[in-house]
């Protein structure tokens, strides 16, 4: 239904809402009266004064218009001294331009109002970021306000082509999102699908991430993420370019980066600050931690239960000596520590970070220690499983660092009901599930799974930034060319 | 269809559950580890010998590390002395992680081909594990006296094969490579034997099957001879009047001809050597010297050749395998060999070249 706007029923609307603030000003000598609304605490109140009242008050033009047309025009031109001005016609734009923290002019007689952008409200400052910091780089990261956050990706790309569009979800919370991309280097359909979807999302409210990224996945049921997120302004002009899509939620402290392949997840920015053969070290070493993290305690209830002939000689002699007298099975002795490492992963996020260490120290060596001397688990299992957890934090993505946990605890259960057997059909039940999802139509395994080999050096291996000429072909197929040829070669 | 496809997995561990049983689905701390099998046969009956770390017992805390205990299961075959060695012992027996078995003299002297055919068929050994024959003494026996000498039977082992790696290239007495020889049915199989001496086992050289009975023992140079042609030395000594050499590199190369039906054989070695010792106060690096150095050191190494050729000769034991050298270059002439082979080997003609050098002195001075 449309509603011509109207201060009486805005007021009333309002009227149990102390912070929403409706009051009449008389303009000049015609005793003309139009209405201020806006949310205390959202704007910015000197400025408001300085800027616009006080030229409705003093400005002489304005005490001599005779209509609120005249009036309206004159400040839409530059009357009062505000830059970001505009004219709203629509009830429910401008209840939602207010609610966000806008002020507005209503004139009844026109039906419509003069909307001042002086948004203006508490927030963090720009702070180093506290997952994915560098030595050698940026130490920005995003914040909860998403302007700051557009304007931290406006700064590193200073092209006409970086589109940011606004967007709205939420049917009470109307909150903010900035779809970014670069205009002709993204792929118009992915660019188009991510619209539709937001646009479509029908939710009351988006108080967590996770409200936004279950609309923007397609395979819902699978627990790899397929969305990444970055705190780095850096990192999401890198994929920009690359020819992605950054979506910016107001009041989420990070970015979302679309499409999402697991390679990706596998990235850090300390791969780039360093040599490509540093860089290209670490990389190796995450992958390896994923196989470690995801294999290693289902290897070894599968080689200590099934097939101990999978062991060298002398670490099965080793293994059997520290099982000795020792009451439970291999399989309830891991699954038993990987549970209790769970726990006090858990219990460590709870907890105040002085205590959660004070913690981590009585679970992890006072208990476990206890656990061993009382033969109620085998040395060898808390290594194995200290090992397993360890590595599973290397990931540099902390959704695929769960995903790899839980994965880990299905493996480790195939491990223990049919030994290598059950293991080895585990593996090829997950790499069948991560090689059918499709992301925006990219495969999830890309570039692992892609035809084109050049796809490949930015993967297990960091190679030099010198053959990083093409941008991914599926990624961005319009504009493939990111790299000028070197003069020297 | 939701539910259905939420009962598959929950089906899946069911049934993977329900057969974890046939799945061997054993406690690693359940198993008995052999280390060692010695294998015997002697009045028409087989003896396992198995030896244990005394650490996997129930009493293991009371043992030391490195102790070892042994036991016994005798049967008509060695798959019945093997069941009779598991029902004799407490806990599930595996020689899964067997690294070494041990052939009696008597097992050996009856042939290898069942003991083989038993170990090949277990799915859980290892094929790489080696064999060694215990010279002129049951394995049993063998390994009581070991056990008396307070050795610790697998270790020596263990520093049994990496002696054995300081001086050949490759190990050719794994379990795979014997099987490999015996399903070939032509050659004469080599494996190393052990002889005990002063609490140490040490291998002197090869034991020869004909077929797959022990028929003798060769001695360390005809042993060195055959290492030699068969291109897999690392390391020899070697001792002239007054100097030590040892050889750092060698490459023979074997070529085989067929003239009416007479075959030759070209034996063509190349190998280096370095001072090891130097024992006159004759410049031995200037040039005749040096010349008179290496010709001696082919003469040598010639000789240790020889003696490998002349025992195949003379014993009509193809333990040079020269039949397969004849079978890959000369397929269709050799079906005309193949049945009286051991008739040919006396006719071979050997032709032996050998080209060497000293190369280096390790002297700082020099």
């Amino acid at each position: 239904m449309d509603r011509r706007i109207n201060s009486s029923y805005i007021k009333e609307l309002f009227s149990k809402s102390s912070d929403v603030e409706v009051r009449p000003i008389k303009i000049n000598q015609n005793n003309m009266v139009i209405h201020l609304f806006c949310v205390d605490g959202l704007s910015d109140q000197e400025l408001f004064d300085e800027a616009v009242l006080k030229s409705l008050k003093f400005d002489p033009y304005l005490a001599g218009c005779k209509t609120e047309r005249q009036m309206m025009d004159y400040l839409l031109e530059g009357g009062a001294y505000h830059v970001f001005t505009s004219e709203e016609s629509d009830y429910d734009l401008l209840i939602k331009s207010v609610l966000s923290g806008m002020v507005a002019l209503i004139f009844d007689a026109e039906g419509k109002a003069v909307v001042y952008d002086l948004r203006k409200f508490e927030k963090r400052s720009i702070q180093e970021p506290t997952e994915e910091n560098v030595i050698k780089g940026s130490k920005e990261s995003f914040i909860e306000a998403m302007r700051t956050n557009t304007a931290l990706i406006r700064r590193k790309i200073r092209s006409e082509n970086l589109v940011v569009e606004k967007l709205s979800v939420g049917r009470l919370s109307k909150t903010d999102i900035s779809l970014i991309y670069i205009r002709d280097i993204a792929n118009p359909d992915t660019v188009n699908k991510i619209r539709d979807i937001i646009n479509n999302i029908d939710i009351d409210n988006v108080p967590t991430a996770a409200f936004i990224e279950e609309f923007l996945i397609d395979n819902k049921n699978s627990i790899f993420p397929q969305v990444m997120y970055t705190q780095r302004p850096d990192r999401v002009s890198a994929n920009l370019s690359d020819g992605r899509v950054a979506l910016v939620v107001d009041g989420i402290p990070f970015v979302y980066i679309l499409p999402c392949q697991l390679p990706m997840l596998m990235q850090s920015p300390d791969d780039y600050a360093n040599h490509f053969l540093i860089g290209s070290a670490l990389r190796f070493i995450r992958y390896l931690s994923m196989v470690v993290t995801l294999f290693l305690p289902a290897f070894y209830i599968a080689a200590s239960t099934y097939q101990s002939q999978m062991f060298p000689v002398q670490l099965s002699l080793s293994i059997q000596a520290a099982k000795q007298n020792v009451p439970f099975s291999s399989a309830a002795e891991v699954f038993g520590l990987l549970i209790s490492f769970e726990i006090l992963i858990e219990a460590g996020l709870r907890l105040p970070q002085a205590v959660g260490t004070a913690m981590s120290i009585l679970g992890g060596l006072v208990v476990g220690q206890a656990a061993v001397e009382a033969n109620l688990i085998s040395p060898a299992v808390v290594v194995i499983v200290a090992l397993a957890g360890i590595s599973g934090f290397v990931m540099p993505n902390q959704d695929l660092s769960s995903a790899v946990r839980l994965t880990r605890f299905i493996l480790a259960v195939l491990a223990a009901v049919a030994g290598f057997f059950g293991l080895v059909i585990g593996l090829i039940v997950l790499v069948t599930h991560l090689c059918s999802i499709d992301n925006y139509g990219t495969a999830y395994m890309s570039p692992f799974v892609d035809v084109e080999e050049r796809n490949i050096k930015d993967t297990i291996f960091r190679f030099p930034v010198r053959y990083f000429k093409k941008r991914p072909d599926d990624i961005a197929y319009i504009n493939k060319t990111k790299q000028g040829e070197d003069k020297d070669e | 269809m939701n539910r259905l496809k939420l009962m598959i997995p929950f089906l899946c561990l069911c049934l993977f559950g329900g057969c974890s049983h046939d799945m061997n689905r054993r406690e690693i701390d359940e198993i008995n580890f052999i280390h060692v099998l010695g294998i015997d046969y002697s009045e028409k009956e087989y003896v396992l010998t198995a030896v244990y770390s005394a650490s996997q017992g129930a009493d293991a805390e009371k043992t030391d590390a490195g102790e070892e205990k042994i036991s016994q299961g005798k049967g008509a075959t060695p798959f019945e002395a093997f069941q009779d060695l598991k029902l004799k012992n407490k806990k599930t027996v595996s020689i899964a992680n067997t690294g070494y078995f041990l052939i009696g003299d008597g097992a050996a002297r009856h042939g290898i081909e069942r003991c083989i055919d038993f170990l090949s068929r277990d799915e859980t050994v290892k094929m790489e594990s080696l064999l060694f024959v215990t010279k002129d003494i049951q394995a049993e026996d063998f390994i009581n006296q070991s056990l008396e000498n307070e050795q610790v039977i697998h270790e020596d082992l263990e520093a049994i094969e990496q002696k054995q790696h300081e001086l050949v290239t490759r190990n050719d007495n794994t379990l795979v490579n014997i099987l490999n020889e015996i399903e070939s049915n032509m050659t004469g199989i080599l494996i190393p034997y052990l002889i005990s001496e002063n609490n140490s086992f040490l291998i002197q050289g090869y034991a020869v099957f004909d077929r797959t009975a022990l028929v003798d023992y060769l001695d360390a140079e005809t042993s060195s001879g055959v290492n030699f042609m068969k291109n897999i030395v690392r390391a020899y000594p070697i001792h002239l009047e007054d100097v030590g050499l040892t050889v750092t590199g060698s490459e023979c190369k074997l070529s085989s001809e067929i003239e009416d039906t007479r075959i030759k054989v070209k034996v063509s070695l190349d190998f280096e050597t370095a001072v090891k010792e130097i024992n006159t106060d004759k410049d031995i690096f200037a040039g005749d010297e040096l010349d008179r150095l290496t010709d001696m050191q082919n003469v040598y190494i010639v000789d240790i050749i020889t003696k490998a050729v002349n025992y195949s000769v003379q014993n009509k034991i193809d333990i040079l395998q020269i039949s397969r050298l004849i079978q890959n270059r000369y397929a269709k002439k050799w079906k005309d060999y193949e049945e009286n082979w051991n008739e040919f080997i006396p006719e071979i003609q050997y032709e032996i070249a050998v080209n060497s050098r000293i190369t280096k002195s390790f002297m700082l001075n020099d």
